[in-house]
C-alpha cells in the first residue's frame, strides 16, 4: 500500500521536526533499487537483527524502524556509522561490511514503514486528550502493570516510549481493543505446558532443539527442557482486549496519550 | 478475561512448576541475601562466593569418591568480535538457576545454568582510548537487587538490568585515556556499588570508589595515594611523585559485616621497576587497606612491599578466617602475597601475627617487631637476580580456604627469578610508565604452545598451607606454571587448573589427583560451584570456553 507508507513517513517526519532540535530528521537521498532493499534487509537479519531486533526496534533508544537517527542524517552518516560502531556504547564497528553492502543495509532501513507493521489506517480513528489518557494508561487501564514508558514501569510488554512516533492512530486503537490482530515478532507471547499441566507464559528469548529460554511475565529468566514439557509454541497476546473495559472516549484518549509518547529526546 | 485474571492464572502455573524442582523462587538479590549467602550454596552471589572470600562451596554432591565420573556439562564459546580471547578470567555468578559471567573485554551474558544457553547478551564496546598492560580482560560482576554491575576497560561501571540486560546507567570513572581502567568484579557492600581502576602500568593514582546502587551517584572515594595534606603523604617524599603514583585496584576485596570494615588490596606504585622518583615507602601501594564501608575512611592498613621496586602488587583476595589460631580464638585474615610471604593478621586492627616465605624468597631476609620487612636486594643498574619473579609467588589467582582441613590453598609460581635492572623513566600521559622490563622465563601471558622449560626456572604447583605455621602441608606440582583461581569444597575436594589447559579435582587432604580434564587452552579465572535442580555443578573458563561439568545424572 504505498499510499498508506508514504502518509506515515510525513507524519512521523513531522513529529521529530516539531519536538526535537538535537534529533536528525531522515534525509532520503533518494529511491533505492528493490533488489538493494533486499540485499540490505539480507545483510541487517545476519549483521544487526542480533542485537537491533527482526523489526529495528530492539534496542532501546535506537529505534532504527522509527526513520529518526541520531547519529547523523545522510546515507554516509549512516555508513560510517555503521562501518565505524559508535564508541562507548554496545554498537560495534562493522568493517567487514564493504560500503556498498552497507549502502543495501541503510537501503532496507529507509524502506521500513515507520513502525516496521505495515499500520491499519482504514478506520475512524478518534483521538482524544492525552492528559486524560495518561490518567487511563496509569489508573483504570493498568497498563504499567505490563508495560513501561522509558524505562519506568512494567517489563512484561514492549515499553512504550517513542510509540507514538513509530505508530498510527488506528494501529494503536486496533492494539488497545484487538490485541491480538498483529503483533510484532519480537513481542510475540510464549507459552509452556509441563506435564503437570501448569503453564508458563512470557517472551521466547532463546530456544534450541532441546531447551527453551524466556522471561516469564513475572519478570524470571526461566528454561524449560522440552522433553518435560507436554506443549510449547507462541501463543495469543497475553494483553486483555479493552473492547468492554473502556469507554469510547476513554479509549481516544489512550491513543492520544499513546500519540504524545515520542520517545526520549536524542541526545 | 480481564487483566487482573490472566496475570493471576499465570502466577499459580508458574508455582506449579517451582515447585517440581528444589530451587527457591527466585528473588531479588538483597543485601541480607549477600550478607547470609554462605545460607545457600547452590548461588554464587559473589565474585569470591562470599563476603569472607575463601572461595568454599558447602555443596558436597561431588566427593573424592565420585568425582572420577565427572563430566562435561556444557561449554559456552567466547564469541568475541575481537576475535580469540586474550584471557578469560571471569568468575561466574549464579542466581537461580541463571548465570551471569562477562566475556572478553564486556560482553555481559546471561545464561541458563542448566544448558549454557543464553537469555540475553549486553555487549560494550570500549572506546579506543581504552589501554590495559596485560589482556582486555574482565573478572566478573556484582549483582544487588535486580541490578548487574560490570566495569569496562574504558573505565566506565555499567548497571544493567538482570532481567532483560538493559543499561539502567552509566558512569565514567576515570579517563580511559591516562591508562585508568575497570578489570576488577565489583563489590557490593549494603547499598553501595565499590571499584577502583587498573593501570598500574600507566602512571595513574589509584583510589576505591563507592557509588550509590540505585543512582551511580558518587558517595565516597578513598585515594590509594594520597595526596599533600592527606595522611600518608609523607611517603611519597618527592613532590609530585604522588600524582603518578599507581596504586591500582584490580582483584575483588571482602567485608567483614561483624566488623563493618572492608578489605582491599592495593596495586604496585608507578613506575614499577625503578623507585628512584618516588623516594619514601609510597602508602598505600602493596598495602592491605581496611575501609569504613559506609564513608570510605582508613581503618588500618599493613604494607607488604614497602617502596617496592619488583612489582609485588598487593591485589590478591583478602580471605577472612574465624579461627583457633595458636590457642586463641581469633578473626584473622589469611594472604599469600606476590612478594613470596604469607601472612596471618589479626583483622579486627591489622595487627601481624605471622608472615613467612611459601616459596623461595631472597628479596628480604626477616622482619621488625612490627611485621616490617627487612628488605636486602633491590633492582641495580648491572642488574639484580631476584626472587620470586616478575610475575609474583601468586598473583590475582583466587586462593580459597577450608574449614574442614583448616588448610589454605594457593595457586603458586614457585621458586622463580627475574635479573632486575634499574633504567631511566619518563611519564608521559597515557603511555606506560614502568622501566626495565625485568627478564622472566615465564612471562605474564602464556603464549608459548610449546614448554621447554630448565627446571631450574621453576614450576607451578597448588599448595596448601597451614595457617598456625606457614608450613607447606602438600603440593601438588604442575611442570607450567599456573593463573587459576582455588575451590574447595565441604567434601573435601579441591579444584584448580593451570596454563597447560588441565582441570584438575584433588583431595584437599593430601593434594592427591582424583581427576582431570585437559580444556585445550589456559586456566585464567577462579572455579566455582552451583546447584540447580539438586544437582551440583562446577564451572571453570578456561582459553575462550566456559565449561561446566556435573556427575551423570
Amino acid at each position: 500500500m504505498p499510499p498508506v507508507r508514504m502518509r506515515i513517513r510525513v507524519i512521523a517526519g513531522c513529529a521529530a521536526l516539531i519536538l526535537t532540535g538535537a534529533s536528525t530528521l531522515t534525509a532520503q537521498e533518494h529511491s533505492y533499487a528493490p533488489a538493494d532493499i533486499q540485499a540490505g534487509q539480507g545483510l541487517f537479519q545476519g549483521n544487526c537483527s542480533g542485537c537491533h531486533g527482526q523489526a529495528g526496534d530492539g534496542v532501546q533508544g535506537a529505534d532504527l524502524s522509527s526513520g529518526r537517527f541520531r547519529r547523523g542524517s545522510s546515507d554516509e552518516d549512516l555508513i560510517r556509522v555503521i562501518r565505524s560502531g559508535i564508541a562507548g556504547t554496545s554498537m560495534p564497528p562493522h568493517e567487514s561490511l564493504s560500503v556498498g553492502d552497507t549502502r543495501t543495509i541503510v537501503a532496507f532501513l529507509r524502506s521500513l514503514p515507520a513502525g516496521g507493521v505495515v499500520p491499519v489506517d482504514d478506520r475512524e480513528v478518534r483521538v482524544g486528550d492525552a492528559a486524560r489518557g495518561q490518567a487511563v494508561f496509569e489508573g483504570r487501564g493498568e497498563c504499567t502493570t505490563c508495560h513501561s514508558v522509558n524505562g519506568e514501569g512494567g517489563l512484561r510488554g514492549p515499553d512504550l516510549g517513542g510509540i507514538g512516533a513509530r505508530r498510527s492512530p488506528g494501529s494503536l486503537e486496533q492494539s488497545i481493543l484487538e490485541p491480538s490482530a498483529e503483533i510484532r515478532a519480537g513481542n510475540r507471547s510464549y507459552r509452556v505446558v509441563d506435564a503437570t499441566g501448569a503453564t508458563v507464559t512470557g517472551l521466547l528469548l532463546n530456544q534450541d532443539t532441546h531447551s527453551i529460554q524466556m522471561m516469564s511475565t513475572d519478570e524470571r529468566l526461566v528454561s524449560f527442557l522440552k522433553s518435560e514439557l507436554r506443549e510449547f509454541g507462541f501463543a495469543s497476546s497475553p494483553m486483555p482486549s479493552y473492547q468492554d473495559e473502556l469507554s469510547g472516549d476513554e479509549v481516544a484518549d489512550l491513543v492520544g496519550y499513546l500519540l504524545s509518547l515520542r520517545g526520549e529526546d536524542a541526545q | 478475561m480481564n487483566l487482573r485474571g490472566l496475570v493471576f492464572v499465570q502466577i499459580v502455573g508458574l508455582a506449579g512448576i517451582l515447585a517440581t524442582g528444589s530451587n527457591l523462587a527466585y528473588g531479588q538479590v538483597t543485601s541480607e541475601r549477600l550478607l547470609e549467602a554462605g545460607q545457600e550454596p547452590r548461588n554464587w552471589l559473589t565474585y569470591s562466593g562470599g563476603y569472607d572470600s575463601q572461595r568454599h562451596t558447602t555443596l558436597t554432591g561431588i566427593t573424592p569418591a565420585n568425582v572420577v565420573d565427572l563430566q562435561l556439562e556444557w561449554v559456552y564459546q567466547v564469541r568475541s568480535r575481537a576475535g580469540a580471547a586474550e584471557k578469560f578470567e571471569a568468575t561466574p555468578l549464579v542466581v537461580d538457576g541463571v548465570m551471569y559471567t562477562v566475556t572478553p573485554p564486556n560482553d555481559l551474558v546471561a545464561l541458563d545454568a542448566l544448558t549454557g544457553r543464553a537469555f540475553w547478551i549486553y555487549s560494550h564496546t570500549p572506546s579506543q582510548d581504552a589501554r590495559v598492560c596485560c589482556g582486555r580482560i574482565n573478572r566478573g560482576v556484582a549483582i544487588h537487587g535486580d541490578t548487574l554491575f560490570m566495569g569496562t576497560i574504558d573505565a566506565h561501571l555499567l548497571a544493567i538490568d538482570a532481567r532483560n540486560g538493559r543499561l539502567k546507567w552509566d558512569v565514567e570513572v576515570a579517563d580511559p585515556a591516562l591508562g585508568y581502567a575497570l578489570t576488577v568484579a565489583p563489590l557490593i557492600v549494603k547499598d553501595k556499588v565499590v571499584v577502583g581502576p587498573a593501570g598500574g602500568e600507566y602512571g595513574i593514582r589509584g583510589f576505591i570508589v563507592a557509588y550509590d546502587v540505585e543512582t551511580g551517584n558518587e558517595e565516597w572515594r578513598f585515594n590509594t595515594v594520597p595526596g599533600p595534606g592527606e595522611p600518608a603523604s609523607e611517603t611519597w617524599e618527592r613532590e609530585d611523585s604522588w600524582r603518578t603514583g599507581g596504586g591500582s585496584i584490580w582483584v575483588t576485596g571482602s567485608y567483614d559485616p561483624e566488623l563493618d570494615l572492608m578489605y582491599w588490596g592495593v596495586g604496585n606504585p608507578g613506575p614499577d621497576w625503578n623507585g628512584d622518583s618516588r623516594p619514601g615507602d609510597n602508602l598505600y601501594t602493596d598495602s592491605v587497606v581496611a575501609l569504613d564501608p559506609d564513608n570510605g575512611e582508613l581503618q588500618w592498613h599493613y604494607q607488604f612491599t614497602p617502596h617496592d621496586e619488583m612489582d609485588y602488587d598487593a591485589v590478591q583476595v583478602p580471605v577472612l578466617v574465624d579461627m583457633n589460631w595458636r590457642g586463641e580464638d581469633r578473626q584473622v585474615m589469611l594472604w599469600a602475597n606476590r612478594n613470596g610471604l604469607f601472612y596471618v593478621f589479626d583483622r579486627t586492627d591489622g595487627e601481624f601475627l605471622h608472615g613467612s616465605p611459601f616459596v623461595e624468597v631472597n628479596w628480604m631476609d626477616g622482619f621488625d617487631e612490627n611485621g616490617r620487612p627487612n628488605q636486602v636486594l633491590a633492582p641495580t643498574e648491572g642488574g639484580t637476580l631476584i626472587m620470586p619473579n616478575n610475575q609474583g609467588a601468586t598473583n590475582w589467582y583466587s586462593p580459597s580456604y577450608s574449614p574442614e582441613t583448616e588448610l589454605f590453598y594457593i595457586p603458586s609460581w614457585v621458586d622463580t627469578f627475574s635479573v632486575y635492572t634499574k633504567r631511566p623513566v619518563e611519564y608521559v600521559e597515557g603511555q606506560q610508565f614502568v622501566g626495565a622490563f625485568p627478564t622472566m622465563a615465564m612471562p605474564a601471558l602464556g603464549t608459548q604452545p610449546t614448554n621447554v622449560r630448565l627446571p631450574e626456572e621453576g614450576f607451578g604447583a597448588i599448595q596448601a598451607v597451614d595457617p598456625q605455621t606457614g608450613d607447606i602441608e602438600w603440593m601438588f606440582e604442575m611442570t607450567d606454571v599456573t593463573d587459576s583461581g582455588v575451590l574447595s569444597t565441604a567434601s573435601n575436594l579441591v579444584f584448580a587448573g593451570g596454563r597447560e589447559g588441565y582441570f584438575y579435582a584433588l583431595d584437599a587432604r593430601d593434594g592427591s589427583m582424583l581427576w582431570r580434564q585437559s580444556l585445550g587452552g589456559q586456566v585464567s579465572a577462579g572455579p566455582m560451584s552451583y546447584e540447580v535442580n539438586g544437582r551440583q555443578y562446577v564451572a571453570i573458563a578456561a582459553g575462550a570456553g566456559l565449561f561446566v561439568f556435573a556427575l551423570p545424572e
